[in-house]
C-alpha cells in the first residue's frame, strides 16, 4: 500500500478541490498511518500559529516619522519652488501691463516671494548638511523634533491658506512663511550649533 | 479572521489621509508587533526585521491616500509588510547557501536524532520554505498569493510547504514508522 505523500495531505487541507482527493480521501479511510500523519499535520500548524509574537527591541518610529518630515520638507520646497515662479511670473505680467493693478496686493506678493526664497535657501542649506544621518543627543534631538512638529504644522495651515480668497490669502501666506524661514532658521541653528560643538 | 485592529479606524485613516502625525503614529502602534512579528520570521536577523517594519510604516505613511477600504486595514499593511520582507530576502539571496549546508550534514544530525523545538526548526529552515510556510500556515495566504508576491508559481509555492513541512516533521522528531 503507497501511503499519502506529503504534498497530498496539504492539499487536503486546502478549500478548493485538489485532483486526486476522491482516492486520497478513500485511502485516509482505511489507513491508521495516514490519518495519524494528518493529524500530526494539523497539531504542527496549530503550534505554529501559537508561537508567541516576537517584539522589537527598539521603537522604529522615530525614524519612520523623521522619514516622513524630511520627504515633506522636500515636496513643500518642489511646491515653494513652483508658486514662487508663478508669483514672480505674475509681476512680471503686472509690469509688463503698466504697473500693478493693486499696489499692496503686488507688494505684499513680493515680500512672499522673499520669504519662500529664504525659506528654500535654508532648507537647502539644512538638507545639504542631512540632518537625518547625524545623531544628536536627546535634549538637540527633543528641540529639533519640536521646531520640525512646529514647520508642519505651518505646512498644513499653508495648504489651507493657500485655498483661501485672494485678499486675505496673501496676508495669510505672508505671515506663514516669516513663520516658517523663522523657524527653519531656529533648526539649522540647532543642528549647525550641535556639529560645531563636537567639532564635526 | 483580523486579530489585529484599530480602534476607530475610519476616524484614524482619515486624520492619517490628511497628514495627521498623531494618526500615522496610532497606526504604527497599532501594528507595530504583528509586522515585527511577521518580518522577523521570515528575516533571518532582527536588524532585518526592524528594518522592514521601518520600511513598511513608511510606505503605509506614504500611500496611506491610496488604502481603499475594501480588505480590512491589517490586511492592508500586512500585505505591504509581506512584500517588503520578501523583497529583503531576495536583495540577501547569497544566504540561502544555508540549506546546501544543511543537506550534506543533514544525515549525521539525523543519526544523533537530534529533537529540536518548534522555534530552533523554523529558524533551520531555508528562507524560502519558512517564507513559504509562515505565510500559508500562519497568516493565511494562498498558494496562488505567496506565488504572486514571491513572483513564483502556486506549485513552487506548495512543493516549498511539502518540503518545510516534511523537514519540520523530521526535526521536530515526529518521525514514527507507518
Ligand atoms: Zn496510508
Amino acid at each position: 500500500m503507497t501511503h499519502l505523500s506529503m504534498e497530498t495531505l496539504l492539499g487536503l487541507r486546502e478549500s478548493g478541490v485538489e485532483p486526486g482527493e476522491a482516492a486520497a480521501r478513500e485511502h485516509l479511510e482505511c489507513c491508521a498511518g495516514c490519518r495519524a500523519e494528518l493529524e500530526r499535520l494539523h497539531q504542527r500548524v496549530a503550534r505554529l500559529k501559537a508561537l508567541p509574537a516576537l517584539r522589537p527591541a527598539r521603537d522604529r518610529w522615530p525614524r519612520v516619522a523623521e522619514r516622513v518630515r524630511a520627504e515633506r520638507r522636500q515636496r513643500r520646497l518642489r511646491a515653494g519652488g513652483l508658486v514662487g515662479l508663478a508669483a514672480a511670473a505674475s509681476i512680471a505680467l503686472a509690469v509688463a501691463l503698466g504697473g500693478p493693478a493693486r499696489p499692496a496686493g503686488a507688494a505684499g506678493e513680493q515680500e512672499i516671494q522673499l520669504q519662500m526664497a529664504r525659506s528654500q535657501a535654508l532648507e537647502s542649506a539644512l538638507n545639504q548638511y542631512h540632518p537625518d544621518e547625524r545623531v544628536l543627543d536627546g535634549r538637540t534631538a527633543g528641540i529639533a523634533e519640536a521646531l520640525e512638529d512646529r514647520i508642519a504644522r505651518v505646512d498644513r495651515e499653508l495648504e489651507m491658506a493657500e485655498l483661501e480668497e485672494q485678499q486675505t490669502r496673501d496676508q495669510q501666506l505672508l505671515k506663514l512663511w516669516r513663520e516658517r524661514v523663522g523657524l527653519l532658521d531656529a533648526l539649522v541653528d540647532v543642528h549647525v550649533t550641535r556639529a560645531s560643538n563636537v567639532g564635526l | 479572521m483580523d486579530l489585529y485592529t484599530v480602534a476607530d479606524a475610519e476616524s484614524v485613516v482619515a486624520r492619517a489621509r490628511s497628514g495627521d502625525e498623531g494618526a500615522l503614529e496610532e497606526l504604527y502602534r497599532a501594528f507595530e508587533i504583528p509586522v515585527y512579528n511577521l518580518a522577523r520570521r521570515i528575516c533571518r536577523t532582527t536588524e532585518d526585521a526592524e528594518d522592514v517594519l521601518q520600511e513598511t510604516f513608511f510606505e503605509v505613511c506614504r500611500s496611506i491616500g491610496r488604502y481603499r477600504e475594501e480588505g480590512s486595514l491589517w490586511g492592508w499593511v500586512r500585505t505591504i509588510a509581506a512584500s517588503k520582507a520578501l523583497m529583503r530576502l531576495r536583495r540577501n539571496k547569497y544566504r540561502e547557501t544555508d540549506e546546501l549546508r544543511d543537506e550534506v550534514t543533514g544525515h549525521r544530525r539525523e543519526d544523533t536524532a537530534l529533537r529540536m523545538d518548534l522555534e530552533a526548526a523554523l529558524e533551520r529552515l531555508s528562507e524560502t520554505s519558512r517564507a513559504v510556510v509562515w505565510l500559508h500556515d500562519v497568516e493565511g495566504y494562498t498558494h496562488e498569493e505567496i506565488a504572486g508576491m514571491m513572483g513564483k508559481t502556486p506549485s513552487f509555492s506548495k512543493s516549498q510547504l511539502a518540503r518545510a513541512h516534511h523537514r519540520l516533521r523530521r526535526w521536530l522528531g515526529e518521525e514514527v514508522e507507518i
